[in-house]
């Protein structure tokens, strides 16, 4: 991605500028948000209130947090920490989904804070156009989440135990089994070239299903975006993940999304893959610019 | 905001209505709040959006789920 920001320098605390001890941390911007929609959550300092701070013709989600918490070396070192992080994504997450459920919300990333409120304003003022510009793009849109995985193949290991049963007498030249040694030898090689094909295979077909429903996705679309696709060690059992894609589509046609899913699910081509979906999100990765509007999909290092 | 139920197959999770949308699996959600969003300019959106930090609280999931999950395809790798 390539997005610059601006930034008072590496690890700059956040007291340098102020002694205040209490930052603005901003959720999301919206328009003619409800301040009841998310007065009564715990935000990212339970027991201060979440509110809207008006700037321009809009209004941005913000809370006061403690500055010191959240100065970039602190929030470095509890982000890092697993729970932490799921806490804070979670806080910051249901802050922008109760909003998003009474106005156009534009979410923004994790972490974003001011010295107060009056440069908050400041800065986001700045923005105004910009804002305005994607609210447009997003209103009564909904984004929905689509992940397809290589359906892990059924034990099919090329047989490492007889392998490694046959493997001290047909290593041993002259050991008086030479014979079935050669054997076993060129049906182990035969045995790793098929695993190979069948391999290769596998993942030709996997690539050509992500296609398929990347495609099928992208035609009840208004815009989509490739997502980096999770490593492995993250899908665990469900397989090798072949596409993670966000699809923006207007609200209410979930019902076209199940279809064209059901659909493409029941299609030959994807019979070695699981297809999963999730939302509807708020539009989170429709709001940076950072994505294409109808057809093609925009891969993401 | 609908709910996911409504298209029956989606992994489901809990709307706003309920405060707590247990239901959104980390890994999805953390692509978002990590690295979408409208990214404004000013004096303190930190590093987070930016790659090490994002690293680093991936790098807290995986150790999470490391121990407890073995890769399939352990010899193809990711394609």
């Amino acid at each position: 991605m390539t997005r610059t920001v601006e930034q008072p320098g590496p690890r700059q605390p956040l007291r340098t500028e102020t002694s205040a001890a209490v930052a603005t941390y901003v959720f999301a911007v919206c328009r003619g948000g409800d301040p009841a929609a998310v007065a009564g959550l715990p935000g990212q300092a339970p027991g201060t209130p979440v509110r809207l701070l008006r700037f321009g013709s809009l209004e941005a989600v913000v809370q006061d947090v403690p500055a010191a918490e959240f100065d970039a070396e602190n929030l470095r070192e509890r982000l890092a920490d697993r729970a932490e992080l799921e806490r804070c994504a979670r806080a910051h997450h249901s802050v922008i989904a109760a909003m998003a459920g009474s106005a156009p919300t534009l979410p923004l990333p994790l972490a974003t804070l001011y010295l107060g409120d009056e440069r908050a304003r400041v800065a986001l003022r700045a923005d105004e156009r910009r804002f305005l510009a994607v609210l447009k793009r997003i209103t009564g849109r909904v984004e929905w989440g689509v992940k397809v995985y290589a359906r892990p193949e059924a034990k099919q290991e090329p047989d490492r135990s007889a392998e490694a049963a046959g493997a001290p007498g047909s290593g041993a030249p002259g050991s008086g089994a030479a014979g079935s040694g050669a054997r076993s030898g060129r049906a182990y090689l035969e045995r790793v070239r098929g695993a190979r094909q069948d391999r290769e295979r596998r993942q030709q077909a996997g690539l050509a299903a992500a296609e398929a429903v990347d495609r099928a996705l992208r035609g009840i679309a208004v815009a989509s975006r490739r997502l980096r696709t999770h490593e492995t060690t993250l899908t665990g059992e469900r397989g090798v993940q072949l596409l993670n894609a966000a699809y923006l589509v207007a609200e209410g046609d979930e019902h076209d999304v199940a279809a064209a899913v059901r659909e493409v699910r029941r299609s030959p081509a994807c019979r070695s893959v699981e297809v999963e979906v999730t939302g509807p999100w708020v539009p989170y990765s429709f709001v940076d610019g950072s994505f294409v509007d109808g057809g093609e999909p925009d891969a993401r290092g | 905001m609908p709910v996911g139920e409504h298209v029956g197959e989606v992994v489901p999770w809990e709307g706003p209505e309920s405060g707590a949308p247990i239901g959104v699996p980390l890994v999805d959600l953390l692509d978002r709040v990590l690295a979408t969003g409208v990214v404004v300019s000013g004096d303190l959106v930190l590093a987070i959006a930016e790659v090490p930090l994002v690293r680093l609280s991936l790098n807290a999931l995986l150790s999470s789920v490391n121990e407890r999950v073995a890769a399939p395809w352990g010899d193809g790798g990711p394609l």
